[in-house]
């Protein structure tokens, strides 16, 4: 069987697209950018309470008392967490994702009900929309539409789409045939067919799609999330690589608390727009009886618009007089940036959570607008090459992420160390008082079961483990490297730990688990895994013309483990959602620093 | 002129039905055909309709009865042949106009009812009214006359599922006859139903045709009903249309086995008439002797036959008397069997 180079062939045809239809890239880029920031901008808006108080009466609405009360209550519990902001981005990434998923999948549904041979194409076409796993187009997206909301949009229309064609199409076809006929023997014109038969009596199999889509649509919009379209799927992947077991059950429950929303209201819509709905409910609310009518109470359309009109004024008035600036007024002769938007990106490594929030106070405090966003290292690589990024400061080099350098070589500019060397090892706990170096594993598999917790599989330290460290001390035989990823090595760590097992881990310093833990890194006599790296700030190929004062600054950006090791401990100690402030601060501590990092000429 | 006229009509399935149709023409068997891949469901079919007649067609299921009717209005395409309703030719109509003569013209009764269940009585009664655009009161109003046409007052609200089979065909009949079409198709429109009701209907229809005076098409599987009801009727076998005539002529005269052994089932009392087996050449009966009109089924002879030892006295339409019908014809004409049908059984 001869090698199909099909993959290479995508990979020619993305980059095809990428060069001669930008145009319509950036078109669609727009148009959805705008729909997304329009949505978030409407949500977003009012005071969270106010906001968690229309959904309530929209609950109420059209699902009574009982159903508004859970309804507030589970909000409330978003805010409580401090997740609302988050919440809100997804809930607008999912009400833009199901609008357009929508009124491209009931038409094609309708088309394919009524047309078999549309019906025959869609079928395969359906089937890989929704089986082609999201992260192979999530990248390609990245090219075509940049980091943000928008690829995470698309992959969420592309994979919400196949129920809402299905179940519409399924819903027409449904409909008695000897119905259909009557419609024509009373001389219906087709549109009308579809319009006064088929489509009233579809519209239940069709609410259920649309149900679907929503739903599919929510769980594809927090797996985007962690492609950089933010959210509350920003927070569940940075709390799980952080191994901040109470963040993540956090955003996940607000992630249910939405899921659960969202499916009882679009349930009770369809309830509520089909006619046959409507007559059920009303046969339903005759035979209800005392308590259980008050918890079934339903306002009128008139009095819940009422309701909603009434708290979005008291929203909008609030921002009236509560609004104002809060930006930090910058000293005239320090504002360099002018303004000027710089988009840092960084994934969730901790001294790259701690470096990028340092620069983002720093430039702030120099008139710049810093725009931060956490993305996984292959996306964040992929848009500073095509330049939707501007700088990160977390690269390791010349090992683990040269493979990213090599890829993108002439798209990328090496702004110069500021941290090294770094080392790689094998760590254990401190009360394995017999094992102090590498040599020290030989012999010993059966206490460790034999296994070394390892991390992804694809980062650079797996494969010298493996290929070259093993050998080197003839322990290949012996142990198996287990892959998993960084959060599950964590995560086995502290587990071990606690019950005091033996354990042996991959592990690199800086690492804030070397703070955290009492760890102990396995000496390495022979040099195995070779020189420490040294940590980057690497920045997109025009980064130096476009910034040429950042640049040099951050070309002249140094900092000692024992800085970097306390900022980290006080981004640590500040929690999640607040690295900001928590930089911050630990800038202020040290003053003088700002005008080292970025010093003002004249 | 007759009011609906088919025209060697022939309508093919599958594969190439016009060369099917050739064939068919040339003497080729329906199960030649099929092994081609042609399903003829009907096969040179033609008879005429007068105003204001009930024609019956009667035949087994897969017999093409009900594609035949479904070519009447145009919801099939005839592979060959014509219809003309009031002379004007439906087959070559553009789809805007067929549907015009659907809206206006020709109305059809479903076998299920085919009753729209997102849709009120009264909305559905009004549903042919609506498709032509008939303003929102005018239509219900004229829902509402054709509902109370088929007693079904006061029920214009309800929905439906609420109403027993007997009442939802009447809803179907009321849709019918409320866009005031002249010409009713109606499929098995009564099968559905259980046997009172079923009787209940088609009394309630004969009653209402005596009101209404509407040209009817009415397809069943029951020759009981067919004789009931048809003023003629066409019995259709395996696509092709055996025999088309009268109720009596059918009893009487049957063109085959297939339509003999049919007969065998039916009531003969009812079909038969006073008229059918009178003596027109006996002399008048005796004075006080009863007297019948020549349309009277033979079972309602029973009781004055059984008064009296005589003759009963049958009146033509000016009520002189035409003949005399004796307890001996009667019971011979209940217990004939058709010599001819006879001889070959």
């Amino acid at each position: 069987m001869p090698r199909i180079h099909l993959g290479s062939w995508a990979e020619t045809a993305v980059d095809w697209l990428q060069s001669h239809l930008g145009g319509l890239f950036g078109a669609v880029n727009t148009v959805l950018s705008g729909l997304y920031d329009g949505v978030n901008a409407v949500l977003g808006a009012p005071d969270a309470l106010l906001m968690a108080g229309i959904l309530a009466v929209v609950a109420w609405w059209l699902r009574g008392l009982a159903a508004a009360v859970l309804a507030f209550a589970g909000l409330a519990l978003i805010d409580s967490f401090g997740l609302w902001d988050e919440a809100m981005s997804t809930l607008s990434l999912v009400l833009v994702a199901s609008l357009i998923t929508l009124v491209t999948a009931v038409p094609l549904g309708v088309w394919a009900a009524r047309n078999a041979a549309v019906s025959r194409t869609l079928r395969p076409v359906l089937d890989v929309m929704q089986t082609m796993p999201a992260f192979v187009y999530l990248i390609p997206g990245v090219m075509f539409f940049s980091i943000g909301p928008i690829p995470g949009l698309i992959a969420t229309i592309v994979f919400s789409m196949p129920p809402g064609v299905r179940m519409t199409e399924l819903g027409i076809r449904q409909v008695d045939e000897e119905l259909v006929e009557a419609a024509r023997a009373f001389g219906t014109q087709p549109r009308h067919i579809l319009t006064r038969v088929q489509l009233p009596l579809a519209l239940p199999t069709i609410m259920a799609g649309v149900n679907q889509v929503i739903m599919l649509a929510l769980s594809m919009v927090v797996i985007a999330g962690m492609a950089g379209a933010g959210g509350l799927g920003e927070s569940v992947y940075a709390a799980v690589t952080q191994v901040d077991i109470g963040g993540g059950v956090e955003s996940g429950l607000a992630v249910v608390v939405l899921a659960m929303y969202l499916d009882r209201m679009t349930g009770a819509l369809s309830r509520r727009v089909s006619p046959l709905g409507r007559r059920a409910s009303a046969k339903a609310a005759r035979s209800a009886s005392g308590a259980a009518t008050v918890l079934r109470h339903r306002p009128g359309t008139a009095v819940a618009t009422v309701g909603v009109v009434v708290l979005a004024l008291v929203a909008g008035g609030m921002r009236l007089t509560g609004g104002g600036g809060d930006r930090e007024s910058v000293a005239a002769g320090q504002n360099v940036g002018q303004g000027r938007t710089v988009k840092l990106g960084y994934f969730p490594w901790d001294e790259a959570v701690a470096s990028t929030y340092l620069w983002q106070n720093v430039l702030e405090r120099r008139g710049y607008r810093p725009d931060v966003k956490q993305l996984d290292p292959g996306p964040l690589y992929t848009a500073l090459a095509q330049g939707q990024m501007d700088v990160q400061f977390d690269s390791w080099l010349p090992t683990t992420h040269q493979q990213y350098m090599d890829r993108y070589r002439d798209k990328l500019t090496d702004l110069g160390a500021w941290y090294g060397p770094t080392s790689l090892e094998l760590t254990v706990p401190s009360y394995m008082k017999d094992v102090n170096s590498l040599a020290d594993l030989k012999g010993k598999a059966g206490q460790f079961g034999g296994r070394i917790v390892g991390i992804e599989a694809s980062a650079g330290m797996m494969g010298k483990l493996n290929d070259t460290v093993l050998k080197e001390y003839g322990l290949d035989g012996e142990y198996k490297v287990v892959s998993s990823s960084t959060s599950t090595m964590l995560a086995e760590l502290d587990r071990a730990l606690k019950k005091k097992e033996p354990v042996v881990t991959t592990l690199w310093s800086p690492h804030w688990a070397y703070g955290t833990y009492d760890l102990k890194k396995l000496e390495d006599p022979k040099g195995a895994w070779g020189k420490g790296e040294e940590i980057h700030a690497v920045g997109k190929k025009d980064f130096a013309r476009d910034f040429p004062q950042i640049a040099s600054w951050v070309k002249d950006f140094r900092m000692s483990e024992k800085d970097l090791s306390s900022l980290e401990a006080e981004i640590q100690k500040g929690g999640k959602g607040k690295e900001k402030q928590s930089a911050g601060r630990w800038l202020d501590a040290h003053p003088g620093l700002v005008d080292k990092l970025a010093p003002v000429s004249g | 002129m007759s009011r609906l006229t088919a025209e060697h009509l022939y309508k093919v399935f599958g594969r190439r039905p016009e060369a099917a149709v050739e064939r068919l023409k040339g003497g080729a068997g329906r199960d030649e055909l099929r092994a081609d891949g042609a399903m003829p469901a009907v096969i040179d079919a033609s008879f005429e309709v007068e105003a204001g007649q009930i024609f019956v067609v009667m035949g087994l299921s897969g017999s093409g009865k009900s594609t035949l009717l479904r070519m009447l209005n145009g919801l099939l395409e005839p592979t060959a042949g014509r219809v003309l309703y009031d002379g004007r030719d439906l087959t070559g109509l553009a789809p805007a106009e067929l549907r015009e003569v659907r809206s206006r013209g020709i109305s059809m009764v479903f076998q299920h009812f085919a009753l729209f269940p997102h849709r009120t009585v009264l909305d559905n009664a009004a549903y042919g009214l609506e498709v032509r655009g008939v303003p929102r009161e005018e239509r219900r109003e004229r829902a509402a006359e054709a509902l109370e046409l088929v007693g079904l007052s006061g029920w214009d609200a309800s929905w439906p599922d609420e109403l027993s089979g007997g009442m939802q065909q009447r809803v179907g009949l009321a849709r019918a006859l409320a866009t005031d079409a002249d010409l009713l198709l109606m499929d098995e429109s009564f099968s559905a139903l259980d046997p009172l009701i079923r009787r209940d209907m088609q009394d309630q229809l004969l009653h209402l045709q005596k009101q209404l005076k509407k040209t009817i098409v009415f397809i069943t599987h029951d020759l009981n009903e067919a004789m009931r009801l048809g003023d003629r009727i066409a019995v259709m076998r395996d696509g092709r249309i055996v025999q088309n005539g009268t109720a009596e002529d059918i009893l009487v005269r049957p063109a085959n086995d297939y339509v003999a052994s049919f007969i065998q089932d039916v009531d003969r009392s009812r079909v038969l008439t006073a008229g059918a087996v009178m003596d027109p050449a006996a002399g008048p009966a005796p004075e006080g002797a009863a007297t019948v009109a020549a349309d009277t089924p033979l079972a309602d002879l029973f009781a004055p036959l059984a008064k009296d030892d005589g003759p009963v006295t049958v009146a033509d339409e000016h009520g002189e008397p035409a003949g005399v019908v004796t307890r001996d014809a009667v019971l011979a004409a209940l217990g004939e069997q058709p010599a001819e049908v006879t001889a070959h059984a």
